[in-house]
């Protein structure tokens, strides 16, 4: 579904990703965990082109989003994205925020695409807040809206980063909820966060990302419990610390 | 003879100053609309990821905002129909001028307030497929457009005494209408008084006009 090759990415001198390979099946749940500024956030935004990589190739769905002939706005609704801080359009009420995209990328009618679109939020549990603004909500419930939005454009891959950072820590559940629930429905996921109970429960796979490498990966069990680079030692010990 | 003010005189003038206070409006409305949308190519240009797109807009802006509109009105109604060898009409070359200088202004207006807008807004719109000029239109642009509001108001007044200079340039406005009856009654002073108020009126008009659109705006977006 999605592979990467020797992706690098620099923000003038400053080398944040050093030669990237990670190759994510259909279906599968990748979840990425690394410190602050080690380039977690530049991986997912290379993978839908919100950065251009240095050099590598990234294929999302049989497309190389480098290859000139690459419709990028078009795989751009194949690999849905969700932000830690939501991004909805203030401007707009909950269910166009999540027409938008079908009804100007994909050139769905109205009713067709409210249709959906309620549908989309029953299924967060957000069907009452369709005529309700942005503002109104809280931030988990903000945040489901954010992956309605996204699962809008039925994308054949989601990519989430840090989905609950901006969260209030009692609002974190109802999120994580509805991304299980994606997963059980065998959505393919990349989930960079800083939850390591929802990393050990819904993952097929952790990687550990750190000074723009990928140092470390494995299934989830064998990944919490033995950590083999010194470094993921040190920084599971500190998260554990933290909770 | 000593001075004697005639409040009957600024009275009697009022109604006089009409016509000119017509093309007043007139020139300001055409002018602005043009202006605005010369101020929102320009300010969008001036947001362009090419460079040469950009310099363009940053000449336009930088020549007419360093120079008087004076200068720029003789140049436009004496100066330019020298070069194409045909006149241009003084209203058509009034609008032009309130057009061109105002929208220097409003480009740079429109340039704030796109650029004050979260990048992240730009972002979620293009991770859902829009691209970058959909994006613009339906997300990033009417949340810039609120903010434009105040600034733009602030630009209606700023204009609308601007198109006082073109009395230079032979436009029957508001202030040479009033000029024109000076040199019959001789009464300066009530004559450019009643010409003040009428100015006063209209500008307070719009302030107060704008502040309602402001809260009825504020109201809307909760
Ligand atoms: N647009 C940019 N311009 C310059 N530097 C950037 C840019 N985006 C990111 N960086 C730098 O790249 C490095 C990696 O950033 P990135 O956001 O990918 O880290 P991260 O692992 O997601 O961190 P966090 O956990 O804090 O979100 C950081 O040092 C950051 O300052
Ligand atoms: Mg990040």
């Amino acid at each position: 579904m999605i592979e990467i090759k020797n992706l690098h990415k620099s923000f003038g001198s400053l080398e944040v990703l050093k030669g990237i390979d990670l190759t994510v099946n259909k279906g599968e749940v990748v979840c990425i965990i690394g410190p602050s500024g080690s380039g977690k956030s530049t991986v997912l935004r290379c993978i839908n082109k919100l950065e251009v990589p240095t050099s590598g190739t990234v294929i999302v769905d049989g497309h190389d989003i480098m290859s000139r002939e690459t419709d990028i706005n078009y795989v751009r609704t194949e690999a849905g994205m969700v932000f830690q801080q939501f991004n909805l359009f203030p401007h707009m009420n909950v269910l166009a925020n999540v027409t938008l995209g079908p009804i100007k990328v994909r050139g769905v009618n109205r009713d067709e695409a409210d249709k959906l679109g309620l549908e989309l939020l029953a299924k967060v549990g957000l069907a009452d807040k369709a005529r309700n603004y942005p503002e109104q909500l809280s931030g988990g419930q903000k945040q489901r809206v954010a992956i309605a939005r996204s699962l809008a454009l039925q994308p054949r891959v989601m990519l989430f980063d840090e989905p609950t950072s901006a969260l209030d820590p009692e609002l974190v559940g109802e999120v994580l909820e509805v991304m299980k629930q994606l997963a059980m429905e065998g959505m393919t996921m990349i989930v960079v966060t800083h939850e390591m109970n929802f990393a050990r429960e819904v993952a097929d796979r952790v990687i550990f990302i750190d000074q723009g490498v990928i140092q470390e990966a494995n299934e989830p069990k064998e990944f919490f419990a033995n950590p083999k680079h010194p470094r993921l030692r040190d920084f599971l010990g500190k998260v554990q610390l933290a909770c | 003879m000593a001075f004697q003010f005639e409040p009957s005189v600024v009275v009697d003038t009022l109604p006089m100053l009409m016509r000119g206070l017509k093309l007043t409006i007139y020139i300001t409305l055409g002018g602005l609309s043009l202006g605005f949308f010369l101020g929102a190519l320009a300010g969008l240009m001036k947001l362009s990821r090419n460079f040469l797109v950009r310099k363009l807009a940053g000449f336009y802006v930088e020549t007419i905002r360093g120079t008087p509109m004076l200068v720029q009105a003789m140049f436009l109604y004496f100066g330019v129909p020298m070069a194409l060898g045909m006149r241009i009409p003084p209203l058509v070359a009034g609008i032009l001028v309130i057009a061109v200088n105002s929208g220097a202004y409003i480009a740079e207006i429109v340039r704030g307030a796109v650029q004050s807008i979260n990048p992240g807004q730009m972002e979620a719109a293009r991770s859902i497929g829009l691209r970058r000029g959909q994006a613009m239109l339906y997300v990033v642009w009417p949340q810039a457009f609120k903010r434009m509001i105040p600034p733009l108001g602030n630009q209606f007044i700023i204009s609308l005494k601007d198109t006082s200079l073109l009395m230079v340039i032979g436009v029957g406005e508001l202030l040479r209408t009033g000029q024109e009856i000076v040199a019959v009654n001789f009464r300066a002073f009530e004559v450019y008084l009643a010409v003040a108020i009428v100015y006063l009126a209209m500008t307070i008009s719009i302030s107060w006009g704008l502040r309602c659109l402001e809260k009825r705006l504020q109201i809307q977006s909760r």
